[in-house]
C-alpha cells in the first residue's frame, strides 16, 4: 500500500490572525448565513444511522422498525415544516442530499429542486463511506443522479457523516466536485490539493449541528437557539474585521419535530435584525470564494 | 497491569493521607487568598491513530479508520480557536501556561511562538496525545517532550501534565529522574502537595478535571454557559474555604472546545468574574510550587 496522503499535507497549518483578507461579500454584507438541510436514505436492511431509541438490553434489532419509522417522520412531516419556513423567509438553503432519495423520496426532492435549492452531494445512501465497495463508484452515481435530477452538476459534497478515507478527495475532485464540507477545520474557505486537482473546503458544521448537539450530546431543545446565537454574535463581531460565515446543519427528522422547529424559526427571526448579513448557500460562496482565489477557471 | 513493578509505588505509599484542615495556614503575598492558575492544553492529533475524542460518531456508530471529520473538528481549535483565547490572555494580562504535546511545536510553531513572546510556562504534556500506559517507551517519550521544550524555549519544563492525565505506576520516578519539580496529575487537594518517589519528591500542583472542559463539554455534555457558571462557583467555594488559608484554583480549556465562537464567551466572562475580586492572583504552576515551597516549609 502506498503512503497516504494525510489530511493536514492537503493544506499545511496556517493561524486565522496571520492571513490574507478575504474578498469583500457581495452587496457589501460583513457576514454570510450557509443554511444545510440534510436528507437521507436509511435502508431498513441495515443498522439505522442513529437512534433514539436502543432496544431493550441493548441488543442490536434488524430490522430497526422503530428508530427507521422516527427517521421516517422527517421525511413525511418534518421536511414540510422545513419548506414552509425557508418559502416564507425567501432562503433557499443548500440540500445535503443522498441521491437515492431522488427515487425514494421524489416528491420531496423535486419540491426542493423546484424551489431552486441547491443540491450538494451526500453519498448514494446513508453509511460510512469507509464501508462502501466501490467508493469511486458511488461517487460518480451519486453525482449522475443528482445532475439528471436537477439538470445540473452539483459542484459541492458532504459525506455521509462527514466521513472519509484518505483518498476520498481524490475522487471527488475527478467527478467534478468544486468544493466540500467535510473539512470543518477553518472559519475560512480554504484549498486543498489533490492529486486530481485542487478542492475549496467551506466552514461547515459539526458544532451547530443538530445530531452532535441533540442526539449525541442530548441538549435541551431550546439550547439548539442559545448555541447558534452565542455562535453569531461572536462571529458578527469579528466580522467587523473579516468576513465570516455561519452555517447551520439540520435534519428533518431531528430540527423539523414540532417542539424543535420553533427554536430554528426563532433564530432566523433573530438574525434578521443584524444589518450586513447575506443568506448564501454553497455554490454562491463557492462562487464569491472562487472568484477571487481562481482556484478552478 | 495491576502489579506494581518494583521501579514504581501505590499512591497511598507516596502521599499519606492528610486533611486540610488543621495544616499550617498559608498565605499569599498581598493579601491574596486564591491562586488561579489557567491551563491551555496544545495537541496535535494523529490522523493515522483513533482520534482523542470526537464530536460526531459516523453513521451506525463503529469507528471507521481514517477519521477525518473528528480530525478537522480538533484542528480548527489550533487555526482558528486558540487565538480567540488568546485576546482574552491579553485582555485580562494573564499568565498563561502551556501543557503542550513535544510534537505540537513543531506542527504549529505559531502558537509556541505567541505563547513564548508572552512569558508563558510550557508544561510537558506527553510527545503526542496518547495515554501513557499506551507509550512503547515512557522514557524515551519524557525525553522527547523535554528535550523539544527546551529546544525552543531555551529552558527546560519544570512542569508535567500526563495526557489525559495519565500515569504508569513508575510515571513520577521517570519525571523526577527528567528533571522535572512537578506535576498536575493528581487532582486530591486544593493546596500543593509533595509525592514521595524512589528518585526524591515530586511535587502536584492541584490542577482539575472539574472546571476542565474536555469533562463538562464531550463527557458530560453541558451546555457552554455552565464551563463560566462552574467555574464561579468553584472559585467562590474556594475563596471562602481561603479563610482558613491560601489555596489553589485550576482551570483548564482546550481551543478546539472553548475556542469555538459559541463557548469563548464563557471562559471570558468566568474570567471576567474571578478577575474583578481582589482575592485572586493569576499565577504559573511554577509561581504556584515556588511560594508553596517557600510556605510550607
Amino acid at each position: 500500500m502506498t503512503e497516504p496522503t494525510l489530511p493536514g499535507s492537503r493544506n499545511p497549518y496556517s493561524a486565522i490572525v496571520d492571513r490574507a483578507p478575504l474578498p469583500p461579500l457581495p452587496g457589501g454584507a460583513r457576514m454570510a448565513f450557509w443554511s444545510i438541510v440534510n436528507l437521507e436514505v436509511w435502508d431498513i436492511s441495515r443498522p439505522m444511522a442513529r437512534q433514539v431509541i436502543p432496544a431493550p438490553t441493548g441488543q442490536v434489532l434488524l430490522p430497526d422498525v422503530p428508530n427507521w419509522s422516527w427517521h421516517e417522520y422527517g421525511m413525511r412531516v418534518g421536511v414540510w415544516r422545513f419548506f414552509k419556513l425557508y418559502e416564507r423567509l425567501g432562503i433557499r438553503p443548500t440540500l445535503s442530499i443522498n441521491a437515492r432519495v431522488c427515487d425514494d423520496y421524489e416528491r420531496v426532492a423535486a419540491h426542493a429542486r423546484d424551489l431552486g435549492w441547491e443540491p450538494m452531494g451526500h453519498a448514494w445512501e446513508q453509511m460510512p463511506i469507509h464501508k462502501v465497495d466501490d467508493q469511486r463508484a458511488m461517487i460518480f452515481r451519486s453525482m449522475d443522479r443528482l445532475e439528471s435530477f436537477w439538470g445540473k452538476r452539483p459542484i459541492g459534497w458532504l459525506g455521509p457523516g462527514l466521513t472519509q478515507t484518505y483518498d476520498t478527495p481524490e475522487n471527488l475532485a475527478e467527478a467534478g466536485v468544486k468544493y466540500i464540507g467535510d473539512f470543518v477545520y477553518d472559519d475560512d474557505p480554504t484549498v486543498i490539493t489533490t492529486a486530481k486537482g485542487p478542492l475549496v473546503t467551506l466552514p461547515y458544521t459539526v458544532e451547530l449541528n443538530d445530531i452532535p448537539m441533540m442526539i449525541v450530546q442530548h441538549h435541551e431543545s431550546a439550547y439548539w437557539k442559545t448555541r447558534v446565537m452565542d455562535q453569531f454574535k461572536r462571529l458578527y463581531e469579528e466580522s467587523a474585521e473579516r468576513p465570516k460565515i455561519i452555517s447551520i446543519a439540520i435534519h428533518p427528522y431531528i430540527s423539523g419535530q414540532p417542539h424543535r422547529i420553533r427554536y430554528l424559526e426563532e433564530i432566523y427571526a433573530e438574525v434578521a435584525e443584524y444589518a450586513g448579513v447575506v443568506h448564501m448557500n454553497g455554490a454562491e460562496l463557492y462562487d464569491w470564494y472562487n472568484a477571487a482565489a481562481k482556484v478552478h477557471p | 497491569m495491576n502489579q506494581v513493578p518494583p521501579g514504581g509505588m501505590l499512591p497511598g505509599e507516596r502521599i499519606a493521607f492528610d486533611p486540610i484542615a488543621g495544616r499550617r495556614r498559608l498565605e499569599l503575598p498581598d493579601g491574596k487568598r486564591v491562586a488561579v492558575w489557567i491551563i491551555v492544553n496544545i495537541e496535535e492529533w494523529n490522523p493515522l491513530e483513533t482520534m482523542p475524542r470526537t464530536v460526531l460518531t459516523p453513521p451506525a456508530g463503529g469507528a471507521p479508520m481514517p477519521d477525518i471529520p473528528n480530525w478537522a473538528w480538533h484542528e480548527y481549535g489550533n487555526r482558528v480557536g486558540f487565538w480567540r483565547i488568546l485576546d482574552v490572555f491579553d485582555d485580562y494580562r494573564l499568565p498563561g501556561n502551556l501543557a503542550v504535546n513535544g510534537c505540537a511545536i513543531a506542527a504549529y510553531p505559531q502558537i509556541a511562538e505567541a505563547a513564548h513572546s508572552r512569558g508563558w510556562e510550557f508544561i510537558g504534556h506527553g510527545f503526542s496525545q496518547k495515554n501513557m500506559q499506551k507509550v512503547a517507551d515512557e522514557v524515551e517519550d519524557i525525553r522527547l517532550t523535554t528535550e523539544a521544550i527546551q529546544r525552543f524555549t531555551g529552558t527546560r519544563p519544570r512542569g508535567w501534565l500526563g495526557p489525559g492525565l495519565t500515569e504508569t505506576w513508575e510515571t513520577p520516578e521517570r519525571l523526577v529522574a527528567a528533571g522535572y519539580d512537578y506535576v498536575a496529575d493528581w487532582v486530591l487537594d486544593d493546596q500543593p502537595v509533595v509525592l514521595k518517589t524512589r528518585n526524591g519528591p515530586l511535587a502536584n500542583v492541584p490542577y482539575t478535571q472539574e472546571c476542565n472542559d474536555v469533562a463538562m463539554m464531550l463527557i458530560q455534555h453541558h451546555k457552554a454557559s455552565e464551563y463560566r457558571d462552574r467555574a464561579i462557583d468553584q472559585f467562590e467555594q474556594i475563596r471562602s474555604d481561603a479563610r482558613h488559608g491560601a489555596r489553589v484554583m485550576a482551570m483548564v480549556l482546550h481551543p478546539y472546545i472553548m475556542g469555538a465562537p459559541h463557548r469563548l464567551r464563557y471562559f471570558r466572562e468566568a474570567v471576567a468574574h474571578i478577575a474583578g475580586c481582589p482575592d485572586a492572583v493569576f499565577m504559573t504552576g511554577s509561581a504556584i510550587l515556588d511560594w508553596a515551597k517557600a510556605q510550607q516549609g
